[in-house]
């Protein structure tokens, strides 16, 4: 288990994003690998950007294997304001370019790349947990 | 990442190389900028050596698709590995995109 508490975030996505992938709980496998970074680069980069009005805020990032190390967790949390980016509705996957809008589709692709990720508000923080068989 | 913009006669050809994050989505952003200008966009990607991209690597180009529609001209990504094209294939941007071997 890895645990860091980054402040301030502001243009820190980059570092924050290599200190989860460089875990020692991060699977060497390149296509496992692949899936976890697109994940947390998508959620990393909403707390960064969105998480703090004004820009100035701290966040905390773990990664934690369960006993048999089949089941990798990864924690994001912050004290930014409340807001669960898993309300947001999925992309209409079937309009053409010109009716698709600009962005949005950073959470949907780390829930199809997770096999399950939650949301809870506790104690004023945000708090997202992505999880990921390794088996 | 890296990218290289070459102009072939009317084609276009751009070449990435590495990762298209976060870390560099705006600098992608400002080579996309200037394939806008085109007025008969003809550009071919070569995605042989790109090996990631985030959803800050789609908005940009989806971007570009849109600017090429509008102008009624022509953009084909080529040879996509597979964990890249599986990002456009679950984000419904392989219906989108002319995307080749």
């Amino acid at each position: 288990m890895v645990k860091k508490l980054f402040n301030p975030i502001k243009d820190k996505s980059g570092e924050i994003i290599e200190f989860l992938m460089s875990s020692p709980d991060i699977p060497a496998d390149s296509s496992i690998q692949f899936k976890i970074r697109l994940s947390i680069e998508e959620t990393v980069e909403n707390v960064v950007n969105y998480a703090y009005q004004d820009g100035v805020g701290w966040m905390e990032v773990s990664t934690d294997l369960d006993d048999k190390g089949l089941q990798l967790t990864i924690t994001l949390k912050d004290a930014g304001t409340p807001f669960n980016p898993l309300e947001r509705e999925d992309p209409d996957l079937t309009l053409p370019a010109e009716e698709r809008p600009i962005g949005g589709l950073g959470i949907f692709l780390c829930k199809q790349f997770m096999d399950k990720v939650s949301y809870s508000y506790e104690n004023g923080c945000n708090v997202l947990t992505l999880q990921k068989n390794i088996a | 990442m890296d990218v290289t913009i070459k102009k072939e006669g009317t084609k276009t050809m751009v070449t990435l190389q590495g990762r298209l994050d976060t870390t560099n989505a705006d600098l992608f952003q400002q080579d996309i900028a200037e394939l806008m200008q085109d007025e008969h966009p003809n550009i071919e990607f070569d995605c042989t050596d790109m090996e990631y991209t985030s959803s800050q690597g789609l908005r940009l180009f989806l971007m570009l698709q849109k600017r090429v529609n509008a102008k009624k001209g022509s953009l084909v990504l080529r040879h996509m590995r597979p964990q890249v094209k599986e990002v456009f294939d679950i984000t419904g941007f392989s219906n989108i995109f002319k995307i080749e071997d």
